[in-house]
């Protein structure tokens, strides 16, 4: 008799402290069928997964694995019972080959002793129980050395194993030289190798190009045919919409419901998931143009292994712009932000910021000029903040010397003012201005360190991933500063991953690929296609024979005479 | 099945995370009760002598000695708390810096150079500051050199520490066998190598109140671990040592010289362990290799057991002092139980404190049958 559903979550609840992360969710997953799990950040989609992964324990509530109620205390317990998860942040080794990260996990098959000896003692009369046991002993050993060895065959077997399931994997490639799709279809296979029948995708697109996406929900609709059910954490709701057969919505780590995505539609969703209506477009207010603000000219710059990271690149701001950088992950965008903050050393080319050369000058003296730089990288918190610190105190991280630079003391005051004015301007949830950045959840940081950088009145904003996952209210609430700030005449830098925002909040968009320039389009011109074309190095707008891309007619760079 | 799992939970007010530290030192000293039991001792009457430091004589009255009890247990507290409080200002900058030994070592050489070499400058208080000086700079210098080649080379700083403890011992255990017209360390009227105690020349001043007489150090000392406290908390140096401490990208982000406040920060941790030696040699007498009495390690465990907080740091020391002091005390009237005792107890409260840690940030639920 074929059960109806693979996983059945009842009355989940999960808190961390005083907070509920999950308060009593029942969920179910059809056997064969894509779920989306829909819900903004902090609501509990990420705990109800490890919970079913065995990576948190539940306080309460039950899980019933194939219509049986099932015991999951550890990862172990649910590989064993088919049941494996892609992670948001990738668990690979980075310097072993993919091959052996999939080796790694591998359950090691159990010797049974006890089957071996009965064995033994009836089929060889006379051995006795101690030669029984001594050959038992003998036979075990030479099967755990066995299974112990890394044999060479691995690749083949791993790489044979990938292809039935439709990937086409380099089994001998190591991590660290793999693209993030690659990574990410490593994870795949770890996860189908294991034999699970149901899988579970925390963000899967949130690192892939739209291409790449198309491709991974393919492979997702062929698991799904060969009848694998599964579950795919998102909060982009077109990709709930292109790919899930059902969506449960969970709103504050409470269950809302599930709806068949056929019976839907953007905007229904986004009321469940938000709890109210909320309209769904970015505005982007025209402004007047004005003189270019920051102009970059055939900047070359080297990454930390010595590779060229930004090519020969020149682009330019204007005031009330918002510039969007377009690019799949890792093509160079950190090195670029870096550079015009002061923090990477570059080979060639300049930095003009109204007129005056910049490269080279301390990242204090930058700062003073009025150029705001704020990276989210993928920890959320490696750059631009101290984690450990209060909001007070990270208020302070650029201007502590400012105000008396005579005296010895930080002037926390003034400090704890500003944290005030932006606690209560962004909306952000905090016990206090004393808080550890820490202690708060990713969108609150997030606006915290992006708050902070316009208080302190730039006129250039370099802002990489600012909504790096926030949900969708939050990111509207960063739009929103981001636009207020154009319409005030501030140049921006927007280094974006996703192209549908891009399309909407961008003035321009610079497209990268492997840190070359392939065009600088007009948002409201282009097209995502078009984009993602270029983003992969399949289209390139850039011409040699006409005048350089990225160049102001007005700018304020004497041209030398040549 | 298992029916327990561990959560982690709120905060606790500071009034509980008390009791359970409080609750802690209780285990610890009940551990040490059974062993003084098994060795034959009574561990109440044990632990009073230990908790009073020899001030209660056996027939329960105040010893006539009271006030010189008094007087040596500042003699071990000033040392420890000097070099916790220093300790923990390289600690805030996850700077590990584990050669307070060495650098105490260095600080006294070079403290006790200056009297054994030019004997009394000008005056007492003069040669005194002259010293005091002398020793900051040599621990500061000790303790620079491996600021630099981390911030230089990105040498590992907990090596070089620890590496440069065994120079600086074995160049005291040099200087204490080698007799020779340029070792001024050494007495001259003595034929064996012995060292020469500075207190031919110079003693630490102190206010008599009666018989007692109060040294100055404790003052100095206890001034200096305010500056501390308010250098940490409120100045902008403190800001960015805490600033790097948690985030080394953040803090080149935001414009700050890292290499430059490293460097800073520890010269100033290792110039006051410098101080330190120098407060120990005027009040303990001459050079050995035995000088530091541990407090380059035993300042490592307070400014943790205080978490890094300067107040902490004055309270625990004070407490670890009268342990140590206590059962060298103790061993007095119970020869079966060796001083070392202090170091078993203190290893112990130790674990039970980083145990009491985890009982206030998790706690272990049942899990409720849905």
């Amino acid at each position: 008799m074929a059960v109806d559903f693979a996983v059945e979550l009842k009355n989940i609840s999960k808190t961390f402290g005083s907070a509920a992360a999950n308060k009593n969710i029942s969920l179910s997953l059809k056997q064969g069928e894509i779920l989306a799990l829909l819900g903004e950040n902090g609501s509990g989609k990420t705990t109800l997964m490890n919970i079913l992964a065995g990576i948190y324990q539940p306080d309460s509530g039950s899980i019933y694995v194939n219509g049986e109620k099932a015991v999951i205390t550890s990862p172990k317990d649910a590989k064993r019972l088919g049941i494996g998860m892609v992670h948001q942040h990738f668990k690979l080794v980075d310097v072993f080959s993919a091959a052996d990260n999939v080796w790694l996990g591998r359950e090691n098959r159990s010797y049974g002793f006890r089957e071996r000896y009965k064995a033994e003692v009836s089929g060889k009369k006379g051995i006795g129980k101690f030669g029984a046991a001594a050959s038992v002993i003998f036979h075990a050993a030479g099967f755990f050395v066995s299974e112990r060895l890394l044999k060479k065959s691995r690749y083949r077997e791993i790489e044979e194993i990938s292809r039935s399931f439709g990937f086409e994997m380099d089994p001998k490639k190591k991590v660290y030289h793999m693209a993030v799709s690659e990574k990410q279809t490593l994870e795949i296979v770890k996860v189908l190798y294991y034999g699970a029948k149901v899988i579970i995708l925390d963000e899967p697109t949130a690192v892939l190009t739209v291409q790449e996406t198309e491709k991974l929900f393919g492979v997702l609709r062929q698991m799904r045919a060969e009848g694998h059910s599964i579950i795919i954490i998102t909060h982009k709701l077109h990709e709930v919409m292109a790919v899930s057969d059902r969506v449960a919505v969970l709103r504050k780590g409470e269950y809302v419901g599930t709806v068949e995505t056929a019976s839907t539609n953007e905007q229904k969703l986004t009321e469940l998931m938000v709890g109210h209506k909320i309209t769904l477009n970015i505005e982007r207010p025209f402004v007047e143009k004005k003189k270019p603000l920051l102009e970059i000219r055939g900047l070359t710059i080297e990454n930390d292994e010595g590779a060229c990271a930004i090519d020969d690149v020149s682009f330019y701001i204007r005031g009330g712009e918002i510039l969007g950088v377009a690019g799949i992950a890792g093509c160079g965008q950190k090195e670029l932000c870096e550079a015009i903050a002061g923090l990477r050393k570059i080979k060639s080319g300049e930095i003009v910021h109204k007129g005056e050369n910049i490269v080279g000058l301390a990242p204090k003296k930058i700062i003073e000029k009025g150029i705001a730089m704020s990276f989210i990288p993928e920890d959320r918190l490696g750059m631009g903040l101290a984690p450990s610190l209060s909001i007070t105190d990270n208020m302070l991280l650029k201007n502590y010397r400012d105000d008396n630079r005579f005296s010895p003391f930080v002037n926390r005051r003034r400090g704890r003012a500003d944290a005030r004015t932006i606690i209560s301007e962004l909306d952000i949830v905090t016990p206090s201005t004393e808080t550890p950045v820490r202690l708060l959840s990713g969108g609150n940081v997030q606006k915290v360190l992006v708050g902070r950088e316009i208080e302190t009145g730039p006129n250039v904003i370099v802002t990489a991933y600012p909504v790096r996952g926030l949900d969708i209210h939050s990111s509207y609430a960063i739009y929103d500063i981001l636009n207020r700030q154009k319409v005030s005449g501030v140049g921006i830098l927007f280094v974006g991953e996703d192209l549908d925002v891009m399309l909407a909040l961008c003035d321009k968009i610079m497209v990268l690929c492997h840190g070359r320039v392939m065009g600088i389009v007009h948002a409201a011109k282009t097209t995502k296609e078009e984009l993602g074309l270029m983003m992969t190095g399949a289209l390139n707008l850039v011409r040699s024979d006409e005048k350089r891309t990225g160049i102001a007619k007005d700018t304020n760079i004497k041209e030398q005479p040549s | 099945m298992k029916r327990y799992h561990i959560v982690k939970r709120d905060l606790l007010t500071p009034g509980r995370r008390i009791v359970f530290y409080l609750l802690a030192i209780a285990a610890a000293l009940l551990l040490g009760a059974l062993l003084l039991m098994m060795t034959g001792v009574n561990p109440l009457s044990y632990y009073f002598k230990m908790l009073t430091i020899g001030t209660v004589t056996d027939s329960g009255e105040l010893s006539r000695l009271a006030y010189k009890q008094v007087e040596n247990l500042i003699k071990v507290f000033v040392p420890l708390v000097l070099t916790s409080v220093a300790l923990s200002v390289a600690f805030k900058m996850k700077f590990w810096n584990i050669g307070g030994e060495g650098q105490f070592l260095v600080g006294a050489v070079a403290a006790a150079f200056i009297p054994l070499k030019f004997g009394v400058i000008g005056n007492q208080a003069l040669t005194l500051l002259l010293m005091a000086a002398a020793a900051m700079a040599a621990a500061a210098v000790w303790g620079g050199i491996v600021a630099l080649l981390k911030v230089r080379f990105g040498t590992n700083e907990t090596l070089m520490t620890l590496m440069f403890n065994y120079i600086a011992l074995y160049f005291v255990a040099l200087l204490g066998e080698e007799k020779a017209g340029w070792n001024v360390f050494l007495d001259p009227e003595s034929q064996r190598p012995l060292f020469r105690s500075v207190w031919d020349f110079v003693t630490m001043p102190a206010i008599t109140i009666g018989k007692f007489s109060l040294s100055w150090s404790l003052l100095f000392v206890l001034v200096l671990c305010i500056l501390v406290y308010f250098y940490l908390k409120k100045t902008k140096h403190g800001y960015e040592i805490s600033v790097v401490g948690d985030s080394i990208g953040t803090a080149k982000y935001a414009g700050m010289k890292v290499g430059r406040i490293i460097v800073r920060t520890m010269l100033l941790s290792s110039a006051l362990i410098g101080l330190a030696g120098f407060f120990k040699l005027t009040s303990a007498g001459p050079l050995s290799t035995s000088l530091t009495d541990s407090v380059g390690w035993t300042g490592i465990v307070v400014a943790w057991l205080a978490k890094l907080d300067t107040v902490g740091i004055v309270i625990t020391s004070l407490l670890i002092s009268i342990l140590r002091f206590g059962c060298s005390q103790a061993s007095v009237t119970f020869g079966a139980v060796d001083s070392r005792f202090a170091d078993l107890l203190q290893g112990v409260i130790l674990f039970a404190v980083l145990a009491a840690d985890f009982v206030i940030r998790f706690k272990i639920v049942k899990k409720e049958e849905a």
